[in-house]
């Protein structure tokens, strides 16, 4: 029989490829030298694994500077699909964005992290600095906070051993001031991020739940603070987020019941 | 009833609606089971009616049935009526038909190829003083009908403020389509199902949102999701064939005395048909119907009767015809997927325009 310690032995090499990957999602493009610095391998190590990558389509090279390849969009595809809190919220969160004429997200929780499943912009200006797949803190953005608000307490101070991490001045980085929160958002089911987690960026957000409060995720939607005032923001928004989010609810129950 | 043969009648969907029609079942001595995905509904119906149930419309469907009550959100009336009548089962769906028009279309059209029962749940047509005011009609008494004036307002009854009744996509629509729809009903019950030539509508929205809703008496419970993104109440002017007006009154919420009236206008004579709700009752009405002449014999007089009658209860009669149409495979004349149909047409075309 395997030992414990030998199930969770990791791989460095595998780890090390990720850590480029992550690397160019960050900063969009690089070239071999500013990896090398950036991650701490010898530029010739570097040099294999982007040649490894690139050879899968995993890394794209252009004029000498690498960039992310389409190839993980396949896998992030494929999970997606699975995700039944996808396929009955889209056309949802679609709605959303078009009824708020802002960025409207689907997010789920995983690993205590926010991650976007989906995200729908209906006007053409400048977006917000996120994308599909995004992983984001859940202390400091409108969705994660929601989705907190239905996990456990044992669950939440798990997460909250982690440490909250100042993302913006407004972040909420005091511990019992996000309990007071988290406790408000149960009694209110809106979360709302005022520039906590980007500058110049407000998002409200509601969490998604079963009928036994089994956590589904959260539909969130963003925008510029110049775009949504406080009427916006407090009281149009949070409306137009609950027609939805009672939508999506009511249609998970009754799943089995649409041809 | 007609029949002692006792059915197996599933009802789908277990809420307040669904728990009553199983009720009504149970005392005619039928078979019931029940299906809901929702755990504390089926644990509801277990207490209240103690017989079988399954989670899905699916599983309920292999328990051999004869029929089936469907009183599920609206939105979902389509593909549970559907699969059960291709299933070769019977259904009574409660009103309004569907959600949209387009699936009330679907239901009407699968009811024709698989020739199964499909009946509607507009109760009020059972009510006795409206079968005695329909008997006038026929008797000509009123002589040409040229207007009626018809109103269902109640001050204060939005259902479950931010429950599915006020959600557009679950629900298909808000007060029009909740309450509205038994006026379309009773209006193209007493017009002879006329053919409606024109219409002019206004829908409103001006209390779901309030925070301030002061209310004595609360249709269903207000619900966590706080939906509302329907209309509470609606004005309409209906033209039919042959030059017969009728106008429609509908409110969730009024600043005004609730009331559920129609005001037959006829060239002979005339009545008025009263079936309030009654505050406090969730299915009991008031049960009143007068009548209006003028007459010369002696010298010139008017001529005021009220009718007296039974009070009955119309949910029962209702499911009486429902299993005895069943039970014989005779579909009833009254409350058909076309009447409903027909109703669902007019409701489509005052949200088409507003």
């Amino acid at each position: 029989m395997k030992h414990e310690d030998e199930e969770s032995k990791t791989i460095k090499s595998v780890e090390n490829a990720i850590l480029i990957l992550e690397e160019l999602r960050g900063c969009g493009q690089a070239g071999v030298t500013e990896l090398s610095d950036r991650i701490g391998l010898s530029k010739g190590t570097v040099h294999h694994y982007l040649a490894t990558l690139r050879k899968q389509n995993f890394v794209e090279k252009t004029d000498g500077v690498y960039q992310l390849g389409l190839r993980p969009l396949s896998y992030g595809g494929a999970a997606r699909e699975r995700e039944r809190v996808f396929q009955i919220g889209k056309d949802g969160v679609d709605r959303l964005a078009r009824t708020t004429d802002e960025t409207a997200r689907l997010v789920v929780e995983r690993q205590g992290y926010a991650v976007t499943l989906y995200q729908s912009t209906h006007h053409d200006r400048e977006t917000l600095p996120t994308h599909l797949g995004i992983q984001e803190d859940l202390h400091s953005t409108a969705a994660g906070k929601a989705m907190l608000s239905v996990m456990s307490d044992s669950r939440i101070e798990a997460i909250l051993e982690r440490g909250l991490v100042r993302h913006t001045d407004n972040t909420v980085v005091d511990a019992d001031a996000l309990r007071a929160e988290i406790d408000e958002i149960r009694s209110r089911g809106i979360a709302f991020d005022n520039e906590e987690q980007f500058d110049g960026v407000r998002c409200v957000a509601a969490a998604l739940a079963t009928e036994v409060d089994e956590l589904l995720g959260a539909i969130s939607v963003s925008g510029p603070v110049d775009r949504i005032d406080d009427e916006t923001f407090y009281e149009t928004i949070p409306q137009e987020i609950r027609n939805v989010s009672g939508v999506i609810e009511i249609n998970t129950t009754y799943r089995d019941w649409i041809d | 009833m007609n029949t002692n043969t006792r059915l197996d009648i599933g009802v789908v969907g277990l809420g307040t609606h669904g728990l009553h029609r199983a009720e009504i079942l149970r005392e005619f001595g039928q078979r019931v089971y029940g299906s809901d995905a929702s755990p504390e509904a089926r644990r509801e119906f277990e207490r209240q009616v103690d017989d079988d149930h399954f989670e899905t419309p699916t599983a309920l469907f292999e328990q051999d049935l004869d029929a089936v009550v469907i009183t599920t959100p609206n939105k979902f009336h389509a593909p549970v009526a559907t699969e059960a009548m291709e299933r070769g089962i019977d259904v009574f769906i409660e009103k309004p038909l569907a959600n949209t028009l387009e699936n009330a279309q679907r239901i009407a059209t699968v009811a024709d190829e698989t020739d199964r029962i499909c009946m509607v749940g507009y109760q009020s047509r059972f009510l006795n003083v409206c079968k005695i005011l329909k008997w006038y009609i026929e008797q000509d008494y009123f002589g040409e009908i040229r207007h009626v004036q018809s109103a269902y307002m109640r001050r204060r009854g939005v259902p479950g403020r931010g429950s599915w009744y006020t959600s557009k996509e679950i629900a298909g629509g808000g007060a029009l389509i909740d309450i509205g729809i038994h006026v379309i009903d009773l209006l193209l019950y007493f017009l002879d199902e006329s053919r409606m030539e024109d219409i002019t509508s206004v829908t409103r929205s001006g209390f779901g949102g309030r925070e301030s809703y002061a209310y004595l008496d609360m249709w269903g419970e207000d619900d966590d999701a706080h939906m509302f993104d329907v209309e509470d109440s609606v004005s309409a002017f209906l033209e039919f064939e042959g030059d017969t007006t009728a106008t429609v009154e509908v409110a969730w919420a009024v600043n005004a005395e609730s009331t559920h009236a129609y005001h037959i206008r006829g060239t002979d004579a005339g009545a008025r048909l009263d079936i309030t709700d009654v505050l406090n009752a969730t299915a009991d009405v008031h049960q009143s119907l007068r009548l209006f002449e003028a007459r010369s014999g002696g010298a010139d007089h008017y001529l005021d009767s009220a009718v007296t009658t039974n009070r009955n209860d119309p949910y029962k009669e209702q499911i009486e015809t429902f299993i005895d149409a069943v039970a014989t495979d005779e579909p009833p004349s009254i409350n058909t997927v076309e009447q409903a149909l027909a109703v669902q047409r007019i409701v489509e075309r005052i949200y088409n325009d507003n």
